[in-house]
């Protein structure tokens, strides 16, 4: 056994430790999806953070700083603005009912079972390509540490991330989502000294950095269109999410989500500018890469001594476990709650519901794997699909899910019709529409002006669906809206 | 044109500066 393979075992022993307790403190469904609805500001905030940085900060914020320059560094102040606007606007809103689920919440908002079928069914398929992408980076890691072929680091990553998952649920998540970023923040604090110490310090950095790429530190390396449009991609993705709303519910009150929100963007912002430094790294000690992909690996594999470079690998590792374990919660409750137990059968007993949550999260975490195996989606670059996937996530839930507590006149229609208008204005963007803008501005401006358009041309929404939301709206004496 | 120490620090100011402010809402909410 290699000193890399030693790290890995024991961070994936830790992880399913943290799995085997989650198993024991879940009693019901709330523990399942949301940890019980009660975590402080520490699991809260840390969680959110895990969840929020992906393989893509640690693989594709270097490929794209290697290719851009610093100018990319800016569209990351989008994202504690975001996480802001969520604290002082969304959250003491949005967390007036506790849910289980996104499309719950929009099935209460909007008194529509079919609006939260819908938003299930939209969760469901884009997260199973979202956690395509994360996987095959796995596998990617799997076979540079193991050096067992790619296709086996792929069905490995995902037994491992399905046990502790679905075993686990929330609970297991939340805590090893918490170990996780220790790993990450550890790598990545680890392979900053060592990184600058190759390129004689910051003032040798810049000097050598410039020489390799003389427009590393000026405007002009990506159009401002684009530069906009990606701050807007990841603004918007941080703010509507269901990975990241679901988390609100998880935290015990507003003051926990206001304290777990700065520790979030405390530790995102910390990780992405290390992050940043070590990519203007990569760019001198690596400058003729066919890929900006490649020197994450490449810095964790030829800088760093063995021991680092494998905790620099699970700190990749674990940036993409916890976002993956997130995900499939997200779809695995899409599936079970959403779409099962709500359309298709409603009739479950409480004593069976646990084990069709189950069953939902092992059904969404292995189709990913398997449309893999069977050659669909193989080729796909790690970032595109973490934008298509933003993108999508923020034309379809933004105006509903904001629009929803701050506008008492928006409808179910205009609900309905923004989601699948903006996720179809999205795609078409993707295919058809210029590189030099972000699918999420046309998906987003269809989506609002659908959202602002259909809901003005319909009836007004009944009491039961403003009543939680709106405190001067007086309670309806009948219970329809309670899913 | 400025040097890359200013550009590259900037970035960092900002952040510290976004986080001071966010702890001065917090707090600030907390206390009305």
């Amino acid at each position: 056994m290699t000193t890399s393979m030693w790290v890995f075992m024991a961070y994936f022993a830790v992880v399913f430790a943290i799995g085997w307790y989650g198993l024991k403190a879940t009693r019901d469904e709330a523990d399942y999806w949301i940890a019980g609805g009660g975590l402080g500001w520490f699991s809260g905030g840390a969680t959110l953070a895990a969840t929020h940085t992906s393989a893509g900060t640690f693989v594709g914020t270097i490929g794209v700083m290697y290719t851009a320059g610093w100018s990319f560094g800016w569209v990351l102040l989008s994202i504690p603005l975001a996480y802001w606007f969520v604290a002082a606007v969304l959250a003491p809103r949005f967390t007036r009912v506790k849910e289980l689920t996104l499309p719950a919440y929009l099935q209460t908002r909007y008194a529509s079972k079919g609006v939260r079928g819908l938003a299930g069914l939209i969760v469901l398929v884009a997260t199973v390509v979202y956690i395509q992408a994360q996987i095959v980076a796995g596998g990617l890691i799997a076979n540079t540490v193991f050096g067992i072929p790619t296709t086996w680091g792929m069905v490995g990553f995902t037994a491992i991330l399905l046990a502790y998952t679905v075993v686990g649920g929330m609970i297991a998540v939340v805590y090893t989502d918490a170990f996780q970023l220790v790993v990450m923040c550890l790598g990545a604090l680890f392979a900053l000294p060592l990184a600058l110490r190759q390129v004689d310090g910051l003032a040798g950095l810049f000097t050598l950095v410039e020489s390799a790429h003389p427009m590393v530190f000026s405007w002009g390396t990506l159009p401002a269109a684009l530069l906009f449009t990606m701050g807007l991609s990841f603004f918007l993705g941080s703010i509507a999410t269901p990975e990241k709303l679901i988390r609100l519910y998880a935290m015990k009150d507003m003051a926990t989500i206001r304290r777990g929100v700065l520790l979030a963007i405390a530790v995102i912002l910390l990780l992405n500018l290390i992050v940043f430094v070590l990519a203007l790294a990569a760019i001198v000690l690596f400058p003729n890469l066919p890929t900006g992909d490649l020197a994450m690996p490449l810095v964790a594999t030829a800088v760093l001594p063995p021991a680092l470079g494998a905790v620099m690998l699970a700190a990749i590792t674990a940036a993409m476990m916890s976002t993956v374990d997130s995900l499939l919660i997200v779809a695995g409750s899409a599936l079970s709650v959403d779409i099962y137990q709500n359309l298709v059968h409603p009739e479950v007993t409480p004593a069976r519901r646990l084990w069709i949550d189950r069953a939902g999260i092992a059904v969404v975490g292995t189709v990913p794997v398997l449309l893999l195996l069977s050659g669909i989606g193989e080729g796909e670059l790690v970032q595109f699909i973490v934008l298509l996937f933003t993108a999508l996530m923020a034309a379809a839930f933004v105006m509903p899910v904001v629009g929803g507590v701050l506008w008492r006149r928006a409808t179910r229609a205009g609900a309905a019709t923004s989601m699948v208008g903006g996720v179809l204005a999205t795609f078409l963007w993707e295919v058809f529409g210029s590189a030099d803008i972000e699918p999420v501005l046309p998906g987003f401006v269809v989506s609002a002006v659908l959202f602002v358009g259909v809901s003005l041309v319909t009836e007004p929404p009944p009491a039961r669906a403003l009543e939680p939301y709106f405190s001067d709206v007086p309670p309806t004496p009948t219970d329809g809206a309670t899913p | 044109m400025r040097g890359p120490g200013f550009v590259f620090w900037g970035l960092f100011a900002v952040c510290g500066l976004i986080l001071l402010a966010y702890w001065a809402w917090m707090r600030w909410v907390e206390r009305r």
